[in-house]
């Protein structure tokens, strides 16, 4: 069938940040979906984000109650959230409550007033909370053949009547096997709540969409005053790699450290700075955002041990102005410890920040940060969850610099904890080294898969003017164990 | 403890309303017409949002509270179709207690803009630009 026969299906927005992009666009309009989850999980919220965005005077939205929440509480309670618009009630947003008709006259009497109202009021969107409770009692009367007429009349009836539905309903994971409402229904939500030792977390799957392609897999959700807002496993941004004809490198801020570089960070990479307590990992990103900001590329600061000003007080102690940048917006400092993060959450913040700021420069102080953050049921999945964000974000172009704190050894150099190397396009290594009854650092770059690079071990120190890369080690052996050898006293055993 | 219905906005806008229904009625039996029309007139927007027994319920509480303040109402009765019983001329006079007590409670429920809304919606001409309850509404 060519593009022209095609029928066109329109989208409605859902109301719901981030949740239009895991459907694919947004709700296709005369949908018959379902929303179902365990109790608080969000359903009805997220039926009331819909109608508020879409609902008109014109074509409004019904919103059938049974036997569950009376539309008087559910009203006490939506009219705290932000989207909820008062002025809308009673015309554009209309409450029935079907409950006496369910008793009276049983699924036949649900669906004459359905139709009834439907017939009169001419509604765009159609919601049935709970549905549940519709169906439960003909259901435990062994009427199955009621209940899949009742809900195929249903969904003919309001898609005849060009109504996008929502039927909301409790239900548990192991009821979608043969169940006729899943059957019929073009769009299936499901919303999970888990709790994971302390922390709660929110999550909705897409179970079934017809007529368009939307995110598969689990998403994270939060609800706040404002409502459901959504977070896209990938946050839309697969399939978007930017491809860079010539490689720019991008300073370091440390002349030295570009050199051993091969000129620098080459744009677009994710770089990790490894290193024990102390070493000086925070320093060199911030020199490193200091160096973006003086050649006119905007950053981001993702902090999770500094509050943003202590954060932006320590770069003026080593003579870097992260103040100025910060007041006119090429800077941003976000401070992120609330513990029940996602991942999801947190690219969607950095998501934001680079919108508002351009920013080509990002730094994540520190990673170890970063995963306390997480709510516990997200550290399990941190390696694979950092994959997805540093794929996402270096596919758009922004150069990553990640510290990570390594527990120091003094028989061997590991490069991370985490085994995420293989996440980083290029790794620098700093550490501590007892030399001549004293503690000195070392730093090496490790790995830079886009080119050559310096296999030096310099010695550095941390000034008032940053950190100062010194000169090549020499006359040591087992400099990267921490517990090097004079060569000259190696040599002389040896004779 | 301090109730909606106890704000003098609420007992004037209770007047108001029966003062719109005793138009309506002969001059015998207007009070306690005034009292059924209102509650009659509240029946169906309350019925939607809560349901025919959760609209009994709310007018049954509005009617305890009301007994409370203006013992004279003793006689009065809610029937289990949610309609008034025993209403006679001399307690009627109090009939504004039991329409206030009935806003008071939605107030509390939905909060006074939603309620204003509601009420805004059976009586077209309540002036609720004129109804300030001198308290800041969330919503």
């Amino acid at each position: 069938m060519n593009e022209q026969s095609k029928v066109k299906i329109n989208q409605l927005p859902t109301g719901v940040p981030g949740l239009d992009e895991i459907l694919g666009g947004g709700l296709p309009e005369f949908s018959f979906n379902i929303i179902a989850g365990s109790p608080g999980c969000g359903k009805t919220t997220l039926a009331h984000q819909f109608i508020f965005a879409n609902a008109t005077v014109e074509r409004p939205a019904l919103y059938f109650t049974v036997l569950g929440e009376p539309a008087m509480k559910m009203l006490r309670y939506q009219q705290q959230f932000t989207f909820f618009d008062a002025s809308k009630l009673n015309n554009a947003v209309r409450f029935v409550n079907l409950s006496q008709n369910l008793i009276e006259h049983g699924l036949q009497g649900v669906l004459e007033e359905i139709s009834k109202q439907v017939e009169a009021a001419n509604p765009s969107i159609v919601v049935v909370d709970s549905f549940r409770t519709v169906l439960r009692s003909e259901m435990h009367n062994g009427k199955d053949m009621a209940v899949q007429t009742f809900v195929q009349q249903l969904a003919l009836l309001l898609t005849s009547w060009e109504a996008t539905t929502f039927l909301i309903g409790e239900y548990s994971e192991s009821e979608v096997r043969d169940n006729p409402v899943f059957t019929v229904a073009d769009g299936l939500f499901w919303l999970f709540q888990q709790v994971d030792r302390n922390s709660v977390v929110r999550k909705m799957q897409v179970m079934k969409l017809r007529g368009q392609a939307s995110v598969p897999g689990l998403h994270t959700f939060r609800i706040t005053e404002a409502g459901l807002q959504a977070f896209s496993r990938t946050l839309g941004l697969l399939g978007q790699r930017k491809t860079f004809t010539r490689v720019k490198r991008l300073s370091m801020g440390i002349p030295a450290l570009d050199k051993m570089m091969g000129g620098g960070v080459p744009e677009g990479d994710s770089l990790l700075i490894a290193g024990s307590s102390g070493t000086g990992k925070s320093l060199m990103a911030t020199q490193f955002l200091a160096a973006g900001i003086r050649a006119g590329e905007p950053g981001i600061a993702a902090v999770f041990e500094e509050r943003p000003n202590e954060y932006t007080a320590r770069a003026t102690e080593f003579g870097l102005d992260l103040q100025t940048p910060l007041a006119e917006g090429s800077l941003e400092v976000i401070y992120l410890r609330p513990l029940d993060l996602s991942v999801d959450e947190m690219m969607q913040e950095i998501l934001d920040a680079v919108k508002r700021t351009g920013a080509k420069r990002l730094v994540i102080d520190s990673l170890a940060g970063f995963e306390m953050a997480l709510a516990p049921a997200f550290r399990a999945d941190f390696r694979e969850s950092l994959y997805r964000m540093i794929f996402a974000l270096t596919a758009i172009g922004i150069t990553i610099l990640s510290t990570l704190e390594m527990p120091e050894s003094f028989t061997e150099l590991s490069f991370s904890s985490y085994s995420i190397s293989f996440l980083t396009d290029d790794i620098i290594r700093m550490r501590y080294v007892e030399i001549d009854g004293q503690l000195s650092q070392i730093m090496m770059v490790v790995k830079m898969r886009r080119g050559a690079h310096s296999r030096e071990i310099r010695q550095y120190k941390i000034t008032t003017d940053g950190i100062v890369i010194g000169e090549r080690l020499k006359g040591y052996v087992d400099l990267i164990t921490g517990i090097p050898q004079p060569l000259s006293v190696l040599r002389s055993e040896e004779l | 403890m301090m109730r909606s219905a106890d704000n003098p906005t609420t007992r004037e806008l209770a007047q108001r309303l029966l003062a719109y229904e005793e138009v309506e009625t002969t001059p015998a039996t207007t009070d306690a017409h005034a009292v059924s029309r209102v509650c009659d007139k509240l029946r169906r927007p309350l019925t939607t949002l809560a349901g025919a027994a959760g609209f009994r319920s709310l007018l049954a509480r509005a009617l305890t509270l009301a007994k409370q303040e203006s013992p004279v109402l003793g006689a009065w009765e809610v029937k289990s179709d949610g309609s008034l019983r025993g209403l006679n001329g001399e307690a009627a006079q109090s009939g504004a207690v039991l329409i206030a007590h009935l806003i008071g409670l939605m107030i509390t429920f939905i909060g006074e803009a939603l309620t204003l809304r509601l009420l805004h919606d059976v009586w077209l001409d309540l002036p609720s630009s004129e109804i300030n309850f001198g308290r800041n509404q969330s919503k």
